[in-house]
């Protein structure tokens, strides 16, 4: 396996590990009473830039510890220069995600427009967040091994 | 994914030339083993521009590292 594909699934676990352990600690905070996300649109900002802030902090640990780990177990200590293979493959694969996240803004407004709550378009753009991100991942992984 | 209507004589070249490795042409021409990889098993078209570096490399015509069989590919894609 290459180090872009390994890259990419390290990418979706972390993707997914910093998404599900945050959404469960802001619903506990919801459930505690600490604020009213079915009301309280503010907290929906508030939680939207903290998530950011913490997503890139710990995508980086993550990256770092997977390099050590990777040169150590590979024992190749370089990282493979980016070519224009791997930008195209890129492209690619940020064209689909952008293609579910899209998706999946339609969909949320047309929840809006058939009376869905307001809030739901806020949970709908983490999960289609988190939809577009797997996407874009798993798409370089299927052009890495199958061709582009 | 469809196989491109390009094929290459990459691998008898290298031959050719001083059993050249993979990652050696690699380094020659500025990219990835698994470019490499991937463009001799006729899963990924490069650029011009690094069509004319390995054909530079191999001091081949450009006509002798890459051919084109429009049918060939048509039929891959079908």
């Amino acid at each position: 396996m290459s180090y872009q594909e390994k890259q990419n699934i390290v990418n979706i676990f972390s993707g997914l590990l910093v998404t599900i352990i945050y959404a469960l600690m802001v619903y506990q905070r919801h459930l505690q009473g600490n604020f009213d996300l079915t009301e309280d649109f503010k907290t929906w900002g508030v939680i939207f830039l903290i998530f950011i802030g913490i997503s890139i902090v710990v995508r980086i640990i993550i990256q770092i510890i997977f390099h050590i780990i990777n040169a150590i177990a590979t024992r190749e200590e370089y990282v493979p220069v980016e070519d224009e293979r791997d930008q195209l493959i890129k492209l690619k694969a940020t064209r689909n995600s952008y293609y579910a996240f899209s998706s999946g803004f339609v969909l949320s407004v047309l929840g809006l427009a058939v009376g869905m709550p307001v809030h739901w378009i806020f949970i709908a753009f983490v999960g289609f967040g988190l939809i577009a991100e797997i996407l874009d991942n798993g798409s370089q992984i299927y052009y890495y091994r199958k061709g582009v | 994914m469809a196989r491109s209507s390009i094929q290459n004589n990459i691998r008898r070249l290298r031959f050719n030339t001083g059993e050249l490795t993979q990652q050696e042409l690699a380094d020659k021409v500025q990219v990835s083993r698994q470019t490499i990889v991937a463009i001799e098993k006729g899963n990924y078209s490069p650029s011009l521009e690094l069509a004319f570096r390995l054909a530079h490399i191999f001091k081949s015509p450009l006509e002798e590292v890459f051919s084109y069989d429009p049918d060939d590919g048509i039929q891959k894609n079908k």
